[in-house]
């Protein structure tokens, strides 16, 4: 071949491509102008907020351009943008020191996820068939204020509920402003694994409607009732750093670590003693310690209000001696004893109590016991015990006044259903109680009573499902985000944080659309902003300034937080108005399930990946190991050796799990850390529809979980179930496991 | 011992060679059929990734590792057997030579591919051979698998060799009497073979070099195969009793290997005239010697390691003494060493049928020795929580299949294009060379009476 | 020359697995999907062993972050035919992707089970791939990978440092997991700087290497989880 002839073919072979690729919409490269400065390669860190629990937790974001697929003029297309890299700890944060828990971690993939819902959608089949149409954002807002203004005119405001998760930040008090504002009934706050029991407790003892805060680096002894306090309860990466000062921050001084739990969680598996008392019965055993103590005068009784309104606190709590506590708890008797000494002589000393020994229908009576126990021993307010973290009134920071009481979920789907009044427009923000809920309480059916659901999730999770309009948030990366923590310092914390990147999808922050919706009605709801962030800076510009040089606003947005000394006027009043004048006692936990046909407790947990389940949709979180039974992508049930032998069932075996409720089928797994009668299931699978990630993969026990509930605070009681197990059949695929071996032993026996 | 001599060799083993059987096509379908089906097998793990195999963390070798030392093992049947009985002139050796050196070089062909299918990126394997390259990167001569390139072309090369030098005077033969293109062919192939006595000589001696070279090539080949695991610190590799241990695990494999085939060769091209009861009982008497040398060191080896009862390698013994590994494990002992006892040792059963079927017991047997060695010991290295196991998936069956195929394809070739069993050596074997050394084949390779 | 090490406390250590996830979001590592660790593909260069003792009501669990131990002596390396696995002048195990031809001999070699190998091509779930971190490369089908003691880190905080001239402080180099573990359970630095944390803490009673029978000569320390007498 010539040169001459190589160039044609050249060129003919070279035009072909070219024409090829032009005619294939596929291989059309359109490279868009970016709309934002970023340096390629260069890093810059932001702050951020964690938003997946309500500990609060502070983010450095990595922040880096990257590659986005977009549309533009309805031309596809590659754009350069400033996208969020990596979530670290906020080193400098008052909660969490620098250090994030997986959950935290695995956050990012919500800003990212492939079935994040990308505009607002109106319902197009028939509710909860998932099938909805794409709608502006006008005309959607329209016809919400016009529904909304169709009320007001009929006077029938109370039509409106508001379905949301508990908590004390600016978003909850910009949706309390709303719903009053409109003359809604109070918003419902649900959280399945919630601290309302807690919060009832501390303030009938101390005067504090709050969860405390444990200052776990001087505790010289800890003694833990059932509390996740490293895996999941309360802020469990504040408590992760102290748990490690605990045991090794201090020169020649180990913390010790005792844990009472039916079934070893995460943070029980840490314990140097790990104590399993009969459930519902921890504050049994709290009490008969304290017995101890004082029939052994190895304390003086500073307990006051905390022991006072423990029935028999008076006379010595005779009825918790410790042959009858061992008949009780199923704690020996000597064993009671030496606990008690151990922990009179340690000082600084701590009981902590959550989760499941608070689930029961006795769970206000446990941690009041347990409060005493702390009052006892004089670890209240002091280092190394527990204290309550001075909280900003987001109210009052905010410039407003008042904030209602929050209704609970079981009345707002009975009403519902009762038609009294009947809901006409539901709004969900950030809850998925269709999901967690028990089925007893019939929060599916209620919601089908409602003429319009709105939601502003970002998922089409169970609950969203059901909505007739989505108006999807922003993720946490791109809007305005915040947080006041409950507990977790030692000062009052306040963290904001301003958008980290720009939004990839057609949403809009929801506290925008809550803003712009009180503008569009007929009769304005006059909140005094325009946007969310407007709102935040008004009240973080009321707060007093840390530094000297920055105001406390410009500060806060630098940092990610505000904290320090708060003036009691912005402070929260947590007391209450008028503390109880009756004295509580032991009564035997009320299980739903005869002890004969249904022989064990059941004890669904929140799971270290999943907590309640709303994170079941995080691919990192899914393929992460369970730090106890390694098990990935799957549900199961965990059954004592000697329970299993019994029952002829065999590791990884399909088991049934029954309860008055209904029947659920998983795999077992046979673990050493459970007591005989209990079987205990982590939550967070079982999901009909939540992303390609979660849906159709495991079971959800709250499905067979029973409405028992704590009656002073009509908390669900979700350790309160019985149920009995039987094996359906040998392992099959439902089962996925990292490892191999769960302990050499069972290896070798094997 | 008696077979046929002079034109009867020719015509008896020349036949396969000019007459083309029905069978012939029958079976190049069938085991062609197979071969096919393993390279679909291999193009398609190299297009869809090798997750199509059952390959898992943390056991990451298994079958095509244990496919690799199975046939590197085969392989010692013949050159190894060969050139041992060349070296003492044993003269049943002369109808078996050829035929166990063809052995060889296919098995060494197909076992050199397992490290290639078993890559993760095949299309790179190159990287591992000490290639000129103008970055100047060689490959790293630390690893053993580095040595096992070296060592076992060292041996394809000599082996080739070795079965090649004493093909020469037949390729004459067949050249002599052919037409066509067939004689071109087989004229290359002859190099201008012309049976002077020059040549005569220089091929003994070539012979004779060769074969004692072979022999601590073939012994070196296995104990580097060996040095594949007994150099990674992994319970129940890292032992200095893999090296002979491999070495008398192959030469076993090797012999059982070329019983077969003898016996098959013996049934479908008629050469029960060749090969006589007599060379399969001398062969059946070896194959049980190598099955208590085999049993003796397995037994040293399972003892030391229960004695020693160190806790890594007592993870990995308990698996395959009684644990799930442990069905695999006996029927290994009954096959390599029950079985082959009983039929080799008790001289009624030292029958061609006996063994036959001492032969592929000892073939599977062997074959599950290399799984064991490989599999459990991964599945339990030291940290419990890692434990793991390994199942096959079809790509990896099928292709082991198609390495057995692939053996039976390359005989049925051989045998159709070359005399399987060496004629100018059969010949000799009647009459004793001349002190002049000229070999009475020489006439024989004049006076031709066969018609191409 | 610097020689990085690492120490973990056991008795800080709580088994959250915040640093496994860590791993991941740092090091673009990718989820198999369930059906692929359901066979045994799920890779975590970071893993949370957990041990059982004793019968009920009288156990005890311990966990253990198991990571590459970057040996000093390590069997990974001299067996990797071409020099993918290698170590480098400061003391870590490097896996160099594009050398790596999967021969998998080297997991093989490695006593801990650290090594992952890619049995397919990494996939995302478009746009997850935004999160990709651009400092590390992305494995294709048919290659080892390792923990790297998050190596893009330590190069980034020597260029830094050196642009600034100065040495690279103790504790300015944080991987991923050691940033991200809430209670402080992990300490990287410099081990030939006898003042390091690290060096300190490698020198602790409580010290010991994980197998350190095998003759490996682990980078890491692992300080044991006490218990109460
Ligand atoms: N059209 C066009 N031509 C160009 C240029 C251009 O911009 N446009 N740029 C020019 C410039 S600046 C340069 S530097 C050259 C680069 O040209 P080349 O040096 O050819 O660069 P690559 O194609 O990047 O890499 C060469 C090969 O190395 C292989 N490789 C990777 N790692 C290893 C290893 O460890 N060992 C071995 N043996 N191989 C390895 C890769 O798989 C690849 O096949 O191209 C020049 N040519
Ligand atoms: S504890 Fe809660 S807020 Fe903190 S990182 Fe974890 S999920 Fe986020
Ligand atoms: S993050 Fe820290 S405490 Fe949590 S598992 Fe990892 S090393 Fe242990
Ligand atoms: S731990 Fe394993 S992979 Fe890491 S250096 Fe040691 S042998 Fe190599
Ligand atoms: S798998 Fe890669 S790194 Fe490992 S030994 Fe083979 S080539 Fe080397
Ligand atoms: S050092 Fe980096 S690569 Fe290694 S385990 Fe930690 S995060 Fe993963």
């Amino acid at each position: 071949m010539d040169r001459r002839s190589f160039i044609k073919l050249t060129a003919v072979t070279g035009t072909s491509a070219a024409l090829a690729s032009c005619g294939n919409p596929e291989n059309q490269l359109i490279r868009f102008v970016p709309a934002e400065d970023i340096v390629p390669g260069i890093a810059v860190w932001k702050p951020g907020v964690c938003p997946l629990c309500q500990a609060g937790c502070g983010l450095t974001v990595r922040v880096m351009d990257a590659d986005a697929d977009v549309v533009r003029n309805g031309q596809a297309g590659l754009v350069r943008i400033a996208a969020a890299k990596k979530l670290e700890g906020a080193s400098d944060h008052p909660v969490n020191h620098g250090g994030l828990c997986a959950r935290g971690q695995a956050a990012i993939q919500i800003t990212y996820h492939p079935d994040r819902i990308t505009q607002p959608l109106k319902r197009s089949g028939d509710r909860g068939s998932g099938r909805f149409e794409a709608i502006s954002w006008d005309d959607a807002l329209g016809d919400l204020a016009r529904r909304l203004d169709a009320l007001e005119t009929a006077g029938n405001q109370r039509a409106v509920a508001f379905l949301t998760r508990p908590g004390a930040g600016f978003r909850q008090t910009l949706i309390d402003q709303f719903v009053s504002r409109f003359g809604a009934p109070a918003p419902v706050a649900y959280e399945l694994f919630g601290d309302d029991v807690q919060r009832q407790a501390n303030a009938l003892s101390f005067g504090r409607h709050q969860v405390q805060t444990l200052d776990l680096a001087n505790t010289r002894y800890l003694l833990g009732f059932g509390a996740d306090f490293l895996g999941t309860w309360n802020s469990p990466v504040a408590q992760g750093a102290g748990y490690g000062a605990m045991r090794q921050g201090r020169l020649g001084v180990r913390g010790v670590f005792v844990q009472v739990e039916a079934r070893m969680s995460q943070t029980g598996a840490n314990a140097d003693e790990w104590v399993a008392a009969r459930p519902g019965t921890e504050g049994v055993l709290a009490l008969g310690l304290a017995h101890v103590m004082m029939a052994e005068k190895l304390v003086p009784d500073s307990a006051g209000r905390a022991g006072a309104i423990v029935a028999g606190w008076s006379d010595g709590l005779v009825d918790y001696a410790p042959d009858r506590v061992e008949r009780s708890t199923g704690v020996p008797a000597a064993r009671v004893e030496r606990l008690a000494r151990e922990f009179a002589a340690t000082r600084p000393a701590a009981a902590i109590v959550g989760g499941p020994p608070l689930a029961h229908s006795n769970g206000l009576f446990t941690a009041l016991a347990v409060n005493a126990l702390n009052a006892l021993v004089g670890s209240v307010d002091q280092p190394g015990g527990m204290s309550f973290m001075p909280q900003l009134d987001t109210v009052a920071a905010a410039g407003l006044t008042g904030s209602p009481a929050r209704q609970t979920i079981e009345r707002f789907a009975a009403d519902a259903l009762s038609g009294r009044p009947a809901p006409d427009v539901v709004f969900i923000d950030g809850v998925n109680p269709v999901f967690t809920a028990p089925p007893a309480w019939r929060v599916r059916e209620a919601l089908d009573q409602a003429a319009f659901v709105v939601s502003f999730g970002s998922f089409l999770d169970e609950t969203s499902v059901l909505a007739d309009l989505v108006l999807p948030d922003h993720s946490f990366l791109e809007s305005w985000s915040e947080a006041v923590p409950e507990a977790g310092a030692g000062v009052a914390v306040a963290s904001v944080a301003p958008p980290v990147m720009r939004p990839l999808y057609d949403t809009r922050a929801t506290g925008d659309v809550l803003l712009d919706i009180g503008r569009r009605l007929r009769r304005p709801l006059e909140l005094p902003w325009q946007t969310f962030d407007e709102m935040l800076a008004a009240s973080f510009s009321a707060l007093p300034s840390a530094t000297a040089d920055a105001d406390a606003w410009t500060d806060a947005q630098a940092k990610g937080v505000w904290s320090g000394p708060l003036p009691p006027r912005l402070a929260r009043q947590t007391g209450l108005a008028s503390p109880a004048r009756r004295t509580f006692s032991f009564e035997a936990p009320r299980f739903d399930g005869d002890a004969q046909q249904y022989p064990f407790h059941f004890l669904p947990y929140p799971s270290t990946a999943f907590l309640d389940g709303s994170l079941a949709h995080l691919p990192w979180l899914q393929e992460m190991p369970d730090p106890l039974t390694s098990a990935m992508w799957s549900s199961w049930i965990e059954i004592n050796p000697a329970t299993a032998a019994r029952l002829r069932i065999g590791d990884g075996d399909v088991v049934e799990v029954a309860s008055s409720q209904g029947a659920l089928q998983a795999a077992a797994v046979i673990t050493p850390g459970i007591a005989p009668d209990v079987v205990a299931m982590p939550m967070g699978q079982g999901h009909r529809t939540f992303t390609r990630y979660a849906s159709g993969r495991g079971v959800n026990p709250i499905e067979i979980v029973a409405a028992v509930t704590e009656p002073a605070t009509g908390a669900l009681a979700w350790a309160a179930t019985r149920v009995r197990v039987s094996r359906l059949g040998p392992p099959d695929s439902r089962l996925v496991r990292f490892a191999g071996g769960m302990r050499e032993e069972t290896e070798e026996r094997r | 011992m008696t077979h046929p001599t002079g034109s009867r060799i020719n015509n008896d083993l020349l036949r396969p060679l000019l007459l083309t059987s029905w069978r012939f096509y029958v079976l190049v379908a069938f085991f062609g059929a197979f071969v096919a089906a393993g390279l679909i097998a291999w193009l398609s793990q190299i297009f869809f990734g090798f997750g199509i195999s059952g390959l898992r963390w943390p056991v990451y070798w298994g079958f095509y590792v244990t496919n690799f030392v199975f046939w590197i093992g085969i392989s010692h049947a013949g050159t190894l057997i060969s050139a041992i009985l060349r070296l003492v002139n044993a003269g049943w050796r002369r109808p078996v030579t050829r035929c166990a050196e063809v052995i060889t070089v296919f098995a060494l062909l197909i076992g050199a591919m397992f490290p290639l299918i078993h890559l993760g990126r095949p299309w790179l394997a190159f990287w591992l051979f000490p290639y000129p390259s103008e970055r100047l990167i060689w490959p790293n001569f630390r690893s053993p698998l580095v040595w096992d390139f070296f060592a076992i072309n060292t041996y394809l090369t000599g082996s080739i060799l070795f079965l090649f030098l004493p093909m020469i005077p037949d390729f004459a033969v067949v050249r002599d009497r052919a037409t066509g293109l067939r004689r071109r062919v087989y004229r290359v192939l002859a190099l201008g073979w012309r049976g002077t006595p020059k040549q005569w000589h220089r091929l003994e001696t070539a012979m004779q070099i060769m074969a004692i070279a072979i022999i601590p090539v073939a012994v070196s080949v296995h104990t580097i195969v060996s040095f594949d695991f007994s150099m990674a610190p992994v319970p129940m590799w890292n032992t200095t009793i893999f090296g002979p241990y491999f070495v008398a695990g192959a030469i076993f494999s090797g012999i059982a290997g070329l019983l077969i085939a003898m016996a098959a060769l013996r049934k479908f091209l008629h050469l029960e005239e060749y090969l006589h009861p007599v060379h399969f009982e001398n062969l059946g008497k070896l194959l049980l010697v190598m099955a208590l040398l085999w049993g003796y060191f397995v037994f040293n080896e399972r003892l030391v390691t229960y004695y020693g009862n160190g806790p890594a390698e007592m993870a990995v013994f308990r698996q395959t003494q009684w644990q799930s590994f442990a069905p695999l494990h006996w029927t290994m002992v009954f096959l390599n060493f029950v079985l082959p006892l009983t039929l080799m040792g008790i001289r009624k059963f030292r029958t061609i049928a006996g063994c036959v079927i001492a032969s592929i017991g000892v073939i599977v047997g062997m074959w599950l020795e290399r799984f064991l060695i490989i599999v459990p010991a991964l599945g339990h290295k030291y940290l419990p929580y890692s434990y793991g196991t390994y199942r096959p998936e079809p790509v990896e069956i099928v292709i082991t299949i198609a390495s057995f195929a692939a053996m039976s394809l390359l005989y049925v070739l051989f045998a159709k294009f070359i005399p399987i069993i060496s004629i100018w050596e059969l010949k000799a074997g009647e009459h004793p060379p001349a002190p002049d050394l000229v070999p009475p084949a020489t006439e024989e390779h004049r006076l031709g009476d066969l018609r191409l | 020359m610097p020689r990085w090490g690492m120490a973990v406390d056991l008795d800080r250590c709580n088994g959250c697995a915040a640093c496994v996830v860590a791993c991941h979001a740092e090091n673009n590592i990718s989820t198999v999907g369930a059906d692929e660790a359901a066979r045994g593909r799920a890779k975590h260069w970071l893993r949370i062993e957990r041990y059982w003792e004793g019968e009920f009501p009288d156990v005890r669990l311990t966990f253990r972050p198991v990571l590459c131990q970057h040996c000093d002596n390590a069997p990974c390396e001299p067996v990797c035919p071409t020099y993918a696995s290698h170590h480098t002048e400061d003391g870590l195990n490097a896996q160099v992707y594009n050398r790596c031809i999967g021969t998998r001999y080297c997991a093989n070699a490695c006593p801990y089970n650290v090594r992952f190998f890619d049995f397919f091509n990494p996939s995302w779930d478009k746009p997850l791939h935004l999160q990709l971190n651009p400092d590390v490369s992305l494995r294709e089908a048919g290659v080892m990978e390792k923990c790297t003691f998050c190596v893009q880190r330590i190069q980034a905080a020597g260029t830094q440092a050196s642009a600034e001239e100065r040495e690279v402080q103790d504790g300015e180099i944080q991987p991923a997991c050691v940033q991200s573990c809430p209670s402080k359970a992990l300490v990287f630095g410099d081990l030939d700087d006898p003042g390091s944390r690290v060096s300190q803490l490698s020198r602790s009673p409580r010290g010991s290497k994980l197998l350190e029978d095998v003759g490996t000569r682990p980078k890491i320390t692992y300080l044991a989880r006490q218990s109460q007498a």
